[in-house]
């Protein structure tokens, strides 16, 4: 009864009739076949394998940048919903969809692709390099787009195995070891989350009747108190690995050093983002009252991966150990954003997600420049690569500031987001969060100095360390320009990412509190609308001026009881 | 001469005048892909003694999967007249037509097309002509097909049997090698054994209930209220250690890891997924509709064995390092999740459990035939590190081994995945909520194991290796996935599956695929990953095997 | 004076028990055959007993199968055993240890 709600809501908007165009299947379909397209050249056609490659991932872009010119803002629930039957007997269905809280992670993904192909291709194989890469592409879109729970499960598994494929077949020295570990930790963790969601659908079909694993129609399952945490446990572990969330890290380290440059651009930006957009999807929509029991506990978890992994970061002499540690603690950050349970701190987390997928591909691909010149990740053998190669010097200040999150660039809209709404209802745990800031300052700035400053002293047989190419310069720009644009003006995206996050806090909230009243009310779509635009313009009020903050989940149970009387 | 006859014509009419017998009237049709099993087989046998000089293992592996392809016909049929016009027994009620049993004729009838492409190669390669492997594995198919459709304990016996001594002697075809004599007389002991103590288990049941039919014994039961016959739970125990045994389920499996590695390696694929397919039919049928009462006496005892098999088979094949024996503990971890639809008991679980086999059969033989391909002559080359660099030397076969391992291990998109998660949703519906967790545990665990393989076979690809200039002119590669005689179907899926990874550098470790192995391949793979996208008509498929009783 | 059935139930359970005892423990692998054997007629024994105590054909007819398969079995096990002792010189069970693990 509680939960109810949430369907009515998430389902009003725009359910988008039928398409003219099936846009998000497209974007499923398009890098799958263009894999397949791929594996049918011939191996010595380099040139048109990349081509192929490249175009895929470009039209991919094309794609979902026509989904972003189709979405209409302002509406929480899904749009351009695309619905096959698949498995009619089973209740599985093709079931693409888009909200608030998927199109930016889309457009994320459909950018790095590119970006990750043309910047850190492989050498060796270009043909079944870039096949993978297409495939995973294609998982990562599917599991954005999923509205079915076990398609989402079957793309959430599936992107395993290309990344196994990169890692095992294109990394570094201890390839078989990294890649071996990654694809066991969440193979196993996820491996739960299967008898999760059939337990869910099967009481779901218990109260109703139908079979269906539609995340839409299960939201309204009634749970007990005990099947509720076991559920949300199963699920949350396959994502806390994912992410990965302290203490679920152990594998992330080893996978993304060992991991060819494009894997580590595609692990921790994309495939990061699975687990935490597992969380704020399937956690926060299928168990909103276990999410609010649990939530102190995955808070404090939160917390600690950002100190701990701040910490470890901070000893590094690995470059890019550095940065997965940094991963980690910024993931972190998402993660208290996402139990903080305000609509703010929600919104924050999920830019932030965008925002770290987008700078941490920018530092690994930046980080993988300096080992094609250098041949070596050691901070320690590195230096005063400033003199030398002062643009490369500056690029990489600007992504370190954002990661960072200095204000101007993305990362900070994110951070602070998160932090003031989980000041509201957390300050304990935010005061530490905002330690993991100052932490984060202080070993990229450390690291930094010892990278580029200094005198670089000449070694005998290597050239001077080169600029950067315009090739390189091309593959970054538009990583640059998204950090500088989102820093600057983050409002539009805010705006289409705050009527979905506020349906779900609205959501979470009844569950938490049920003596708010909301099942079944007809007008529902119509009051989530409100609190929207309500909530919407609050952040606009924030971010615009600094003025006194609201509360977004109180001013929506205030909007709530203007509503009923 | 004519004494005799009449003497035995005397005999007959005076049986059938005192009443005691009556010959039933039988219904040819019902058992006719079993027919065209055994027809075949006659027909192979005449011709292989009467042709004049011998003829080569490809015309019989011909002839055999032309023999599976017609009773996989009459099999189709069957279906059709099942869904149709409903299930019925026949043979005085011995035979039962259902859509469960004769889902498992299609399915035996599909074993039987594939298993004779697969073994060609090897039996080429070992130089052992005729047509004994083919006839073997007809007779024990159509000992399959009768334990899928009987109706009475009696017939499962006959019809285990059937199914079992030609595995036994297929165990011992390499007569060179000991280990394959090994085998066989291992399996031949421990098989006999579980035949014993099956039939055993089958006396008493007839004692405690009155009748060896199925349905009778059902019915027996179901006006009788048994709570605590010592005879019949003796009896029903006795049956499951014989079902145990044969399917290999801990803790009745000691034969397999022996058996599988000593067997020829196509031998062992066809006796992996031809054993398991009967053994596991009709115990599903035994179980499910004959003691559906005593249900709570035995679904904990499957509960057991379901959690033993899954975790010995997951954790002991963990640290095997010779690839058949891998395998065989491996295909203990499937049986125990074969083992989680029988648990549930219910018209889901037998779907899944079907489904399960269905799929699990076309992944194992096609894993035993490129581990037969890799063994390379003498068949004894089975080590994890001969795999090392396969996927740079021989890409497609690489592949298609990754495929079917990966499939194996549950891979997302290929069939291995639906089938675990088909089970795994019976066993949720019927609240085996811990069973469940357990399976999907060992299924991790399980992966380690096949991501070895795979990564011992990829783990080079996107290296530079130093070329052997002087192994350049040594041997042409024959592994030849592109077949310009294959029909369309099979050009299609071989295309890809040949194109998938570059061409490999010339080696001397490059081992051959004839072309006969390589069409069986295609077929594996090309169910794997065909129904693995697109379950549907296979899920359809497994939802009308229901049992009557 | 008749001999109840239960004597001869018992007989049968005692014969069974023997033969999975004697392969359990026997190294010969004749030996062993032979109690495989002494199972399979255990369990004929005990048909014929219902079969007479339910006043059934149908068990005494169970009994003339067991026996066509037990031949067949014979005839299978022993061609395998002499196929394998072909070669050597004993015929136990732990001779064939090719294969561990």
């Amino acid at each position: 009864m509680t939960a109810s709600a949430f369907g009515p809501i998430l389902t009003a908007g725009i359910t988008g009739g039928q398409q003219a165009f099936p846009f998000l299947t497209a974007l499923v379909l398009v890098p799958a076949g263009a894999a397949v397209l791929v594996m049918l050249l011939p191996r010595s056609a380099t040139w048109a394998i990349r081509a192929a490659g490249m175009a895929a991932t470009l039209a991919v872009l094309g794609i979902a940048a026509a989904v972003l010119d189709q979405f209409q803002a302002g509406f929480g629930g899904y749009q351009m919903v695309s619905e096959h039957p698949w498995i009619a007997p089973l209740g599985i269905s093709w079931t693409l969809g888009v909200d608030g809280i998927s199109l930016f992670l889309v457009l994320m993904s459909a950018v790095l692709f590119p970006v990750a192909l043309a910047g850190a291709t492989a050498r060796e194989n270009p043909k079944s390099f870039t096949a993978w890469v297409l495939f995973l592409e294609a998982a990562c879109l599917g599991s954005f787009l999923s509205i079915d729970v076990l398609l989402f499960f079957l793309f959430f598994e599936a992107t395993l195995v290309p990344v196994y494929f990169l890692i095992a077949g294109w990394g570094h020295e201890r390839r078989g070891y990294a890649a071996t570990k990654f694809f066991l930790y969440t193979f196993a963790a996820s491996a739960f989350m299967l008898v999760g969601i059939v337990s869910l659908v099967f009481i779901h079909q218990g109260q109703t009747g139908v079979t269906t694993f539609d995340i839409r129609e299960l939201a309204s399952t009634h749970l007990s108190g005990t099947a509720d945490i076991v559920l949300f446990l199963s699920f949350t572990a396959a994502f806390a690995v994912k992410a990965p969330v302290f203490p679920f890290h152990t594998w992330s380290p080893d996978a993304y050093g060992e991991s060819p440059a494009a894997g580590s651009v595609l692990l921790a930006g994309v495939m990061a983002k699975l687990g935490t957009y597992g969380i704020i999807r399937f956690d926060l929509g299928l168990f909103p009252h276990a999410v609010v029991v649990l939530a102190p506990l995955l808070l404090t978890l939160g917390v600690v991966g950002i100190i701990y992994g701040g910490i470890v970061a901070a000893v590094q002499h690995d470059l890019k150990r550095l940065v997965a540690y940094s991963s980690l603690a910024h993931l972190g950050f998402i993660v208290v954003g996402l139990f903080a349970l305000t609509g703010e701190s929600l919104s924050g987390a999920v830019l932030q997600m965008v925002n770290h997928g987008i700078y941490t591909a920018a530092l690994f691909l930046l980080i993988a420049m300096i080992y094609r010149r250098r041949g070596t990740f050691a901070i320690p053998k590195l230096k005063g690569l400033q003199s030398s190669a002062p643009v490369l010097a500056a690029v990489f200040t600007v992504v370190m500031l954002a990661s960072i999150g200095v204000p101007g660039l993305n990362g900070f809209v994110g951070e602070f987001l998160i932090l003031s709404g989980t000041f509201l209802t957390h300050r304990w745990w935010a005061v530490a969060a905002t330690g993991g800031v100052v932490v984060a300052a202080a070993y990229f700035l450390w690291a930094y100095q010892r990278v580029f400053h200094g005198k670089a002293e000449p070694v005998t047989g290597e050239a001077p360390f080169a600029e950067m190419t315009w090739r390189e310069a091309l593959v970054l720009a538009p990583l640059v320009v998204l950090i500088v644009a989102l820093g600057v003006y983050p409002q539009p995206v805010l705006e289409r990412i705050t009527p979905s996050v506020d349906a779900l806090v609205l959501h979470v909230e009844q569950a938490a509190h049920p003596r708010i009243p909301l099942a079944g009310q007809p007008v529902s779509g119509t009051l989530a609308a409100r609190t929207s635009t309500a909530y919407s313009s609050s952040v606009t009020l924030q971010l615009g001026t600094g003025g006194e903050r609201v509360p977004a989940t109180r001013a929506t149970g205030r909007e709530t009881k203007g509503a009923r009387t | 001469m004519t004494g005799s006859t009449a003497i035995l014509a005397s005999m007959a009419a005076h049986l059938l005048a005192a009443g005691g017998i009556a010959m039933p009237r039988i219904d040819y049709t019902a058992i006719l892909p079993e027919l065209i099993l055994l027809g075949g087989m006659l027909v192979l046998v005449l011709v292989s003694s009467l042709s004049p000089r011998p003829l080569p293992t490809e015309a019989y592996a011909t002839a055999t999967v032309g023999i599976g392809i017609a009773s996989l016909v009459a099999s189709l049929v069957l279906w059709r007249d099942v869904s149709d016009h409903g299930p019925f027994t026949a043979v005085a009620r011995a035979v039962n037509v259902d859509g469960f049993g004769v889902l498992f004729l299609v399915l035996v009838s599909c074993i039987l097309v594939v298993a004779p492409l697969l073994a060609a190669g090897h039996l080429r390669r070992e130089g052992v002509g005729g047509c004994e492997y083919y006839v073997l594995a007809l007779i024990s198919g159509s000992g399959a097909m009768f334990m899928a459709t009987a109706n009475d304990l009696v017939l499962i016996f006959l019809a285990l049997e059937i199914l079992s001594i030609p595995l036994y002697i297929l165990a011992g075809f390499d007569h060179l090698r000991e280990s394959s004599g090994e085998a066989a007389m291992k399996y031949f002991v421990l098989g006999a054994f579980s035949s014993a103590i099956f039939v055993y288990g089958i006396a008493l049941t007839y004692g405690a209930t009155g009748s060896t039919n199925l349905a009778q014994i059902a019915a027996f039961l179901a006006r009788n209220v048994v709570t605590s016959d010592g005879v019949l739970l003796g009896g029903l125990a006795l049956l499951l250690v014989g079902f145990a045994f044969k399917v290999a389920a801990v803790p009745f499996h000691m034969w397999t890891p022996d058996v599988y590695q000593g067997s020829p390696t196509p031998a062992t694929g066809f006796m992996a997924s031809m054993a398991k397919a009967g053994g596991f039919a009709a115990l599903l049928r035994v179980f499910v509709t004959t003691f559906p009462t005593l249900r709570g006496t035995w679904q904990p005892a499957i509960w057991v064995i379901a959690v033993l098999t899954l975790v010995l088979g997951a954790v002991v094949a963990l640290v095997q390092s010779d690839v058949k024996r891998m395998l065989a503990y491996s295909s203990i971890n499937h049986a125990g999740f074969v083992l989680l639809g029988l648990q549930a008991a219910t018209a889901r679980g037998v779907a899944g459990s079907v489904f399960y086999l269905f799929t699990y059969s076309f992944l194992v033989l096609g894993s035993f035939a490129v581990v037969s391909a890799v063994g390379g002559k003498g068949d004894e080359r089975h080590g994890l590190e001969r795999y090392r660099g396969l996927g740079r030397r021989q890409p497609a076969l690489a592949v298609t081994f990754a495929v079917l391992l990966l499939a194996q291990a549950g891979a997302p998109f290929t069939t291995g995945f639906f089938a675990k998660f088909y089970v795994v949703e019976a066993a949720v519906s019927a609240h085996s909520y811990a069973l469940a967790a357990v399976a999907m545990g060992t299924a991790a665990v399980a992966a380690f194991f096949y991501l070895r393989l795979v990564f011992l076979m990829f783990s080079d690809v996107g290296r530079t290796i130093p070329t052997h200039e002087g192994a350049a002119t040594g041997g042409t590669p024959t592994d030849t996935l592109e077949m310009p005689s294959a029909g369309g179907v099979a050009t299609l899926v071989a295309a890809p599956v040949a194109a998938l990874v570059e061409v490999a550098e010339p080696d001397p470790a490059i081992v051959a695929v004839s072309p006969w192995v390589a069409a069986g391949l295609v077929l594996c793979v090309a169910t794997t990953l065909v129904f693995g996208v697109w379950p549907q008509p296979l899920v359809d498929f497994a939802h009308q095997a229901t049992l009557i009783i | 004076m008749s001999i109840d059935a239960s004597w001869y139930l018992t007989l049968a359970a005692a014969l069974f028990t023997i033969g999975v005892v004697g392969l359990l423990v026997r190294r010969n692998v004749l030996v062993m055959f032979m109690c495989i054997e002494l199972m399979l007629n255990a369990a004929n024994l005990t048909f014929v007993t219902y079969a007479r105590a339910l006043d059934d054909v149908g068990g005494q007819v169970a009994v003339f199968f067991v026996l066509v398969v037990a031949a067949a079995e014979v005839v299978v096990g022993l061609g395998i055993i002499v196929a394998i002792f072909r070669r050597k010189v004993g015929a136990t069970a732990d001779d064939a240890h090719v294969m561990k693990g």
